[in-house]
C-alpha cells in the first residue's frame, strides 16, 4: 500500500513540474472559461448577456402621433442600455450603413402611418402602411431584439385601434352616443389602452424554480464546470501515456527488478493519474470561485462528486491506455476523445440541443453525468439529489477500470 | 523548387502517418460542425416543451391553450398535475405552466388571476417557455382590457340597469375584440440586408464558417510543434550540413501545411455544400482569397509560435489551446454580435476574427471580392508580422 502511495506522489509531482500539462490541465480550461465569460457579458458588466447598445437607425417619415411614439419608445431611458438608436432622414444612408455592418437595423416608419392606422375619415381608410424592419443578416440576435421591440410596440397600437373601434361600436349599437361623436370618444378610449396595453395585470404570471427561488441564468455555472471536466479527460489521458512512455523508455521494466510486484506498479499509476485528476479539478473549482465569483454550491457533495467523475474518467483514461500501442496514439486519441466527449457531454452546448439518440449515448461520457450533477449543486442541490449522477459516474469506473484490467493482463501492460 | 516539394512531401506523409491524423483533419470538424449548426436532425418540432396543466376547463383556458399552440417558442402538452409534476422533478421537462381552477371570463371580470409557472433554475429553454407564455398571455389579456375599458366606457355614459345587462355588454365587447384582434392587419415588413439574393439567415452558415476557421487554425498553429519536434530530435542541425537554405526549408514546411490546410477547408466547404446546405458557392474568388489569406495568417502564427516553445509537447497544448481560445473569442463558436461592445473592438487583434468576418460577409452579407478586401488585407498584415518575427528568430538548435 504504501508503495502505491510513493508511486502516485511521485506521478502527482512530476505532472505538476510538466509546464505543457499544465497548459493544458490548467491554463486552457481557464482561460476558455474567461473567454466565454467575455463572451456572455457575465465579467463586464452585472448582466447575464452580452447583447446591450445595440445600433439601430430610426427613419420617421411619419409626421402623425403613432411615428414620434415609436422614437419616443426607442429613446426612452427603459430602453436607454439596450439600443443605441440614431436619428436619420435618409432611408438610403440608412440601408448602406446596415449594409455596412455599421448597424443592426434601420426601422422605417412611412409618411401617413398614423393615419393609416387612425384613419381621420374612418369610413374611407386608406391602404393598410407597413413599418419597414431593415436588417443585418450577421447580427440575427440583435435584430430579432429590434424585431420584438417594434412588435410590442404594434401590438399596443392595435390595442388602442381596437379599443376605441369596440367602445364606439358597442355603445352606438347600444344607442349610448351619436354616429357624430364617435370620431372623439373613440381616440379618448384609444389612446388609454394603447398605454396600459401589455401592463395589464388582469392575469400575473407567478414563476419560480424548484427550491421557490426566482429564475436566473448565469452562464458560467454552466461553462465552468463543463470546461473543467472536458480536461479532466486529457489528464487522465496523459496520464495514461505516462504509463507508456515508462514502457517505452526502460524504466517500466526497472522498476520491475526492484521488490515490487506489477499489480502495485499499475496500482500505483492509477492512483496517480485518480490524485492529478482530483487536484487539477479542484484547483479549477478553487480559481473559479476566486476570480468569476462563481457558486459551485455543498463544499462536501462538491468533493463527491469531483472524486466520483475523476472515476469516471480515469476509466476512460485507462481503456485508452490498454488499447493504445504509442504514448503519441494515447496522446492524439485522447485528445480527439477530450474534444468528442465535450461536444457530446454538454460541455460547449446544452445537452438538450442534441437529438434524442445523441443525448442518450452522451451518457457514455463522463461530462454528461458529471455536469448534470455540478449543476444541480449550482442551484443549491444537495449530496442527496446528486446520487444519480454519483452512481452512474461510479459504475462507469468500475465497468471500464474492469474491462481494462483484463486487457492490461492480456497484454502485459504492466510488466514492461 | 525540387526541394521545396520534396520537404513538403515529407512532412505530408509524416502528419498521415497515422489514421488518427483524419480525426482533426475531417472527422472532429464535422462533428462540431454538425452539432454547433443544429444539423443533428433534431426534432421536426423544435420549440421548447412546456407541460400545461388545466385545473379550470374553460373556454378561457382554451383558448390560452390554443394561443401556447400557435407560439413559435413553446410546444404545449396538455397533462395531469402527478405526471407534470413527476416529469418536472426528474428534470425531463424545462417548465410547466399550472392555470387555476378559477381561470374563467367570469372571474377576470372581477379580479385578478394568478397563473403559476414552475421553471427548472439556470435553464434557458425554462426562460424561453417564461417569454412566451407573457407573450401569450398578454395577448389574452388584451381581449379582456378591450372588453373591460369598453364596459368602462359604457358605465361613464349611463350605469348598466344590472349584472346582466352588464355582462351581456361585456361578452359583446369580448367578442368583437377578439374578432377584430385575430384580424388585424400586420403592420411591419422585413427585410434582409446585403444580400442580392434575398436568401434567409441560415444558423448552419455560421457553424459551417466557424468550425471550418477553428478546426484550420489548430494544426496550422501546430507548425510550432513541427518545429520544436525536429529541434528535439536534431534532423534540424542535420539540415545544416546539407546545401539547403533556412527559407528553403521554412518555404517547404510551410507551404506544404498551407496547401493541406486548403484541401481540408475545401473538404470542409463539400461538406457544408451537400449536407447543411450552406451556399458556399455565391462568390468562389472572394472565398478563394479569404481561405488563402487565413491560412497564411495561421501558417505564420504557428511559425512564430514555434520559436518561443522549446518542446514539441509544449507546443502542441499551446496549439490546441491558442487554437481553442482564438477561435471562441473570433466569434467561430457563438456570432460576435453576441459579445459586449468592449471585447468585440480587443478581438479585432486575432486573425480568427477577421477571418470569420470575412466568411459571413460572404455568406450571409452578400459581400463580393471586394467587399472583403479590407479583410483579407489585415488577415495578410498578421502573415507578414507573424512571417518576419517568425523567420528572424527561427534557428536550428
Amino acid at each position: 500500500m504504501k508503495k502505491l502511495f510513493i508511486i502516485g506522489l511521485k506521478d502527482l509531482k512530476i505532472v505538476f513540474r510538466d509546464k505543457p500539462a499544465l497548459i493544458m490541465m490548467l491554463l486552457a480550461p481557464f482561460l476558455l472559461t474567461l473567454g466565454l465569460g467575455l463572451v456572455s457579458g457575465r465579467l463586464s458588466s452585472g448582466s447575464s448577456s452580452g447583447i446591450n447598445n445595440i445600433p439601430v437607425i430610426l427613419v420617421n417619415q411619419d409626421e402623425g402621433q403613432l411615428g414620434q411614439a415609436l422614437v419616443d419608445l426607442f429613446t426612452s431611458d427603459q430602453l436607454a442600455e439596450l439600443v443605441t438608436p440614431e436619428l436619420l432622414s435618409d432611408p438610403q444612408a440608412a440601408r448602406q450603413q446596415v449594409d455596412d455592418d455599421i448597424s443592426t437595423a434601420m426601422v422605417l416608419i412611412p409618411a401617413g402611418f398614423t393615419e393609416s392606422v387612425i384613419p381621420t375619415d374612418p369610413q374611407n381608410p386608406g391602404p393598410t402602411l407597413k413599418i419597414d424592419i431593415y436588417f443585418n443578416p450577421t447580427r440575427p440576435t440583435s435584430a430579432g431584439v429590434i424585431k420584438t421591440i417594434v412588435d410590442e410596440f404594434i401590438s399596443r397600437v392595435e390595442v388602442g385601434r381596437v379599443s376605441g373601434e369596440v367602445a364606439i361600436t358597442q355603445l352606438i349599437q347600444n344607442g349610448l352616443i351619436q354616429p357624430q361623436e364617435a370620431m372623439q370618444i373613440a381616440q379618448e378610449i384609444g389612446i388609454g389602452s394603447a398605454e396600459s396595453a401589455g401592463t395589464s395585470d388582469a392575469i400575473i404570471l407567478k414563476t419560480s424554480t424548484n427550491d421557490g427561488s426566482p429564475m436566473e441564468f448565469d452562464v458560467l455555472a454552466y461553462m465552468a464546470p463543463g470546461m473543467a471536466l472536458m480536461f479532466l479527460l486529457f489528464t487522465v489521458s496523459n496520464g495514461g501515456r505516462s504509463l507508456l512512455t515508462e514502457r517505452a523508455q526502460g524504466t517500466l521494466p526497472r522498476i520491475l527488478v526492484s521488490p515490487t510486484t506489477s499489480s502495485q506498479i499499475l496500482g500505483g499509476k492509477i492512483f496517480g493519474i485518480f490524485l492529478t485528476g482530483t487536484v487539477q479539478m479542484l484547483i479549477l473549482i478553487v480559481a473559479s470561485t476566486v476570480f468569476f465569483q462563481l457558486s459551485w454550491g455543498d463544499p462536501l457533495a462538491v468533493l463527491v462528486l469531483v472524486l466520483a467523475s475523476v472515476i469516471g474518467a480515469v476509466g476512460w483514461g485507462l481503456l485508452l491506455t490498454a488499447i493504445a500501442r504509442t504514448p503519441g496514439q494515447i496522446s492524439a486519441v485522447g485528445t480527439a476523445l477530450m474534444l468528442i466527449f465535450g461536444i457530446m457531454g454538454g460541455s460547449f452546448v446544452s445537452r438538450d440541443m442534441l437529438p434524442g439518440w445523441l443525448k442518450t449515448l452522451s451518457l457514455v461520457t463522463p461530462n454528461a453525468w458529471g455536469l448534470d450533477g455540478f449543476q444541480t449543486l449550482a442551484l443549491g442541490g444537495t449530496l442527496r439529489n446528486i446520487m444519480t449522477p454519483i452512481l452512474g459516474l461510479l459504475v462507469m469506473g468500475i465497468v471500464l477500470f474492469g474491462i481494462s484490467s483484463y486487457l492490461f493482463n492480456r497484454n502485459g501492460i504492466a510488466k514492461g | 523548387m525540387k526541394k521545396i516539394l520534396a520537404i513538403s512531401l515529407k512532412d505530408t506523409m509524416l502528419r498521415f502517418s497515422s489514421w488518427v491524423e483524419w480525426l482533426f483533419f475531417l472527422i472532429l470538424p464535422i462533428i462540431f460542425t454538425i452539432i454547433l449548426g443544429g444539423g443533428t436532425g433534431t426534432p421536426p418540432d423544435s420549440r421548447v416543451h412546456l407541460l400545461v396543466v388545466d385545473l379550470a376547463n374553460s373556454s378561457l383556458s382554451t383558448d390560452l391553450e390554443s394561443a401556447l399552440e400557435n407560439s413559435e417558442a413553446v410546444r404545449p402538452e396538455v397533462v395531469e398535475l402527478k405526471k407534470a409534476e413527476d416529469q418536472f422533478s426528474q428534470r425531463s421537462v424545462s417548465a410547466i405552466l399550472i392555470i387555476p381552477e378559477n381561470f374563467t371570463i367570469e372571474t377576470l371580470a372581477d379580479q385578478k388571476i394568478e397563473l403559476e409557472m414552475r421553471q427548472q433554475p439556470n435553464n434557458l429553454d425554462s426562460l424561453v417557455a417564461q417569454q412566451a407564455v407573457n407573450s401569450v398571455i398578454s395577448r389574452v389579456s388584451s381581449s379582456i382590457q378591450i372588453a373591460n375599458s369598453s364596459v368602462a366606457a359604457a358605465e361613464k355614459i349611463k350605469a348598466f340597469d344590472n349584472a346582466n345587462t352588464r355582462q351581456a355588454y361585456y361578452d359583446a365587447s369580448l367578442s368583437e375584440a377578439r374578432e377584430l384582434m385575430a384580424d388585424a392587419p400586420d403592420r411591419v415588413s422585413i427585410s434582409q440586408g446585403g444580400t442580392n439574393d434575398q436568401s434567409d439567415y441560415d444558423p448552419r452558415a455560421n457553424s459551417s464558417a466557424g468550425q471550418m476557421i477553428t478546426w484550420v487554425f489548430i494544426p496550422l498553429i501546430a507548425l510550432s510543434e513541427m518545429f520544436a519536434t525536429e529541434r528535439q530530435m536534431g534532423t534540424l542541425r542535420r539540415l545544416l550540413t546539407t546545401p539547403t537554405r533556412k527559407a528553403t526549408y521554412l518555404l517547404g514546411t510551410i507551404s506544404g501545411q498551407v496547401v493541406l490546410a486548403l484541401i481540408q477547408m475545401i473538404l470542409l466547404i463539400g461538406f457544408g455544400v451537400l449536407v447543411m446546405k450552406v451556399n458556399w458557392g455565391r462568390e468562389i474568388g472572394g472565398l478563394a482569397v479569404i481561405l488563402l489569406t487565413s491560412a497564411l495568417a495561421a501558417a505564420a502564427f504557428g511559425t512564430m509560435l514555434g520559436t518561443f516553445v522549446k518542446t514539441s509537447s509544449q507546443a502542441q497544448g499551446l496549439s490546441i489551446m491558442l487554437g481553442m481560445v482564438m477561435a471562441l473569442l473570433g466569434g467561430c463558436w457563438y456570432p460576435l454580435e453576441l459579445f459586449p461592445q468592449t471585447v468585440q473592438t480587443i478581438v479585432k487583434v486575432l486573425p480568427t476574427t477577421w477571418a470569420m468576418k470575412g466568411l459571413m460577409d460572404l455568406l450571409a452579407n452578400g459581400q463580393n471580392l471586394i467587399g472583403i478586401l479590407p479583410e483579407a488585407g489585415v488577415l495578410l498584415g498578421f502573415a507578414a508580422v507573424f512571417f518576419v518575427i517568425g523567420i528572424t528568430r527561427f534557428r536550428y538548435e
